[in-house]
């Protein structure tokens, strides 16, 4: 077993010969048994990252690298739940996941499957189309966790559900992983909704990969800086977003050395740093995982 | 990987058992109905003829003319039961999955899409050919037990040499992989549906158009007005310079004809098919 679950270098996926790239120079490494948050606003290229990890697209340009194999040799040890929980609305409850284990047969967990049923209370025989969007993110979380994954892509999770449900799909969910090391990648444009599960980071920003790496890593290599606006020079240190109010400057920086003594600095919280990064598209990506270790086995 | 065989095909008759029934309540209502026009009609028609016979004004041979018509309908019905086969599988058989995106949770549950789509195929393409095969042999049944009644309808008519032959499954398998390719190139429920139709309506009638080319007719010339067999299928004829002439197909030419365009109905069947598995190789990893 690889002790890296997902692995890209320049990778990228343009949509038609003259569409524009939705994913482009993605470089970054995760590793196993990881809780990572996929963050960025719509149309930051999430999807497409979730959907070549998942063997469902070929990549334009690059290499990604899933569970130490091809996203299409890995497909039988990972688990995918679309951003819009597809499902055979004619099947009921019960058929879908009869479905699973049909098509799952050497790993599909019935006792899982259909114990994240239950939590909602659904009747095994209702049809699909009958559910509410809530309910259906169950089954699909239920099919996805049933064929016991090793590596669990979820695009948008929780977006269709209550506060409740969203609490106890998320234990089940972290249960999960702590159980079977299972490797988690949920993406969403909340940062807030992952901030407390999730142990590492992707960011995504108009198909480009602004920042990968575990969260605390991340948050110690940048700092809140603020000082006098004329007195203070940041230019040795990149500055990933600075603004000055009245003769006040405010700075989120990566420090690269010894910083003036007359700074007041803190650490940002990770929607600072996260917004800070989208709104300053200039500033350079930072990837501060493991150093890369291809090829090693664990 | 093997086992995963098993529960596929069983996975694939679930989703579309609603669209098997149909099938199987139509070969079993065409059937039944020439089983009733040949076991209940056709032996009252011809009691109506032999009385008939013994008058001079008959006007129950409009029952006649009705055996016959109905016959000739039931034919064209199974003639074109390919043009269904076309929209099912544009439609609700691949071009909704690929709409809806449950082609995309397949492809997570651990099956690829070259497997899918070999389920999606095979299956239908057996019921396919049982279903046609069905129903060529009770139209085939029908047809020469009541030939004498048929006065109407001839063995060369487009739809009616369809239905009397392997035509009728050849152009019910290539209208599932039209369909297939349709769907996959453009992804869409009721886009697909229509171009699949109209891909096999225009393929039938560029066949019907030129199937009389497809085997070499039989021409005759002579000084006198030519009279054809019985049961010819009349190419062209006239006057010229030399005399009178006939180009005609003799009705023991069915089978060569019907072979050869079975051929390119199959070979056209192959095609697509092989496209549809170059499309979706490109657009799944």
């Amino acid at each position: 077993m690889s002790d890296t679950a997902l692995e890209a270098t320049g990778l990228g996926k343009r949509f038609g010969r003259r569409g524009g790239w939705a994913l482009r120079d993605a470089a970054f490494r995760l590793p196993a048994g990881r809780v990572c948050a996929l963050v960025g606003p719509n149309g930051a290229g999430k999807s497409t990252l979730l959907a070549l990890a998942a063997g469902l697209l070929p990549p334009t340009e690059g290499r990604l690298t899933v569970l130490g194999g091809t996203p299409a040799g890995a497909r039988a040890r990972v688990g995918f739940v679309a951003q819009d929980k597809p499902l055979y609305p004619q099947l009921t409850v019960a058929e879908t996941l009869r479905m699973g284990a049909d098509l799952n047969p050497e790993r599909w967990d019935a006792a899982t499957a259909e114990q994240v049923v239950a939590g909602g209370d659904l009747d095994p025989r209702s049809r699909i189309r009958s559910l509410s969007g809530g309910q259906r993110t169950r089954v699909a979380l239920a099919l996805a966790l049933g064929k016991r994954p090793e590596l669990l892509l979820l695009d948008e999770p929780m977006a269709d559900l209550d506060p409740l449900a969203r609490h106890e799909l998320m234990g089940t969910l972290m249960a999960e992983a702590a159980q079977y090391g299972t490797t988690i990648v949920m993406s969403s444009h909340v940062v807030a909704e992952l901030e407390d599960s999730c142990d590492h980071l992707l960011l995504a920003g108009s198909g480009r990969i602004r920042l990968a790496g575990e969260i605390d890593d991340l948050l110690a290599a940048h700092l809140r800086v603020s000082g006098a606006a004329e007195s203070t020079d940041l230019s040795a240190h990149t500055v990933v977003e600075s603004r000055v109010t009245g003769r006040q400057l405010t700075a989120l920086i990566r420090p690269a050395g010894p910083l003036p003594g007359d700074l007041r600095t803190s650490v940002p919280s990770l929607e600072e740093l996260v917004l800070a990064h989208l709104r300053n598209p200039g500033a350079p990506a930072l990837s501060a995982a493991p150093a890369v270790t291809q090829g090693s086995a664990a | 990987m093997s086992a995963a065989l098993q529960g596929l095909p069983r996975t694939v008759l679930r989703l579309h058992r609603t669209a098997l029934l149909v099938w199987a309540a139509v070969v079993a209502g065409l059937t039944g109905w020439l089983v009733y026009l040949n076991e209940v009609t056709a032996a009252a028609t011809r009691r109506a003829e032999r009385a008939c016979a013994h008058t001079d004004v008959c006007i129950d041979s409009f029952d006649r003319f009705d055996y016959g018509t109905t016959v000739g309908w039931i034919g064209t019905l199974i003639c074109y039961t390919f043009l269904a086969v076309a929209a099912f599988a544009g439609g609700a058989l691949v071009g909704r999955e690929l709409e809806s995106g449950t082609a995309r949770l397949a492809w997570t549950q651990g099956v690829t899409p070259v497997r899918w789509l070999t389920a999606k195929l095979a299956l239908p393409a057996v019921a396919v050919a049982a279903g046609g095969l069905t129903l060529v042999l009770a139209f085939r049944w029908g047809w020469s037990a009541g030939e004498d009644l048929i006065p109407v309808t001839h063995w060369y008519q487009s739809d009616i040499i369809v239905a009397r032959g392997p035509l009728t499954v050849a152009y019910g398998l290539c209208a599932l992989a039209v369909g297939a390719l349709a769907a996959l190139l453009l992804r869409r429920t009721l886009a697909a549906l229509g171009a699949a139709f109209a891909a096999m309506w225009l393929l039938n009638f560029l066949l019907t158009r030129y199937r009389a080319d497809l085997w070499p007719a039989i021409t005759r010339t002579s000084g006198r007005s030519i009279e054809l067999p019985d049961n010819a299928w009349r190419v062209n004829s006239g006057r010229n310079a030399d005399g009178y002439f006939a180009v005609y197909h003799p009705a023991s030419h069915f089978w060569p004809l019907q072979w050869v365009e079975t051929g390119i109905v199959l070979a056209a069947a192959a095609l697509t098919t092989a496209a549809a598995y170059a499309v979706l190789r490109r657009r799944a990893a």
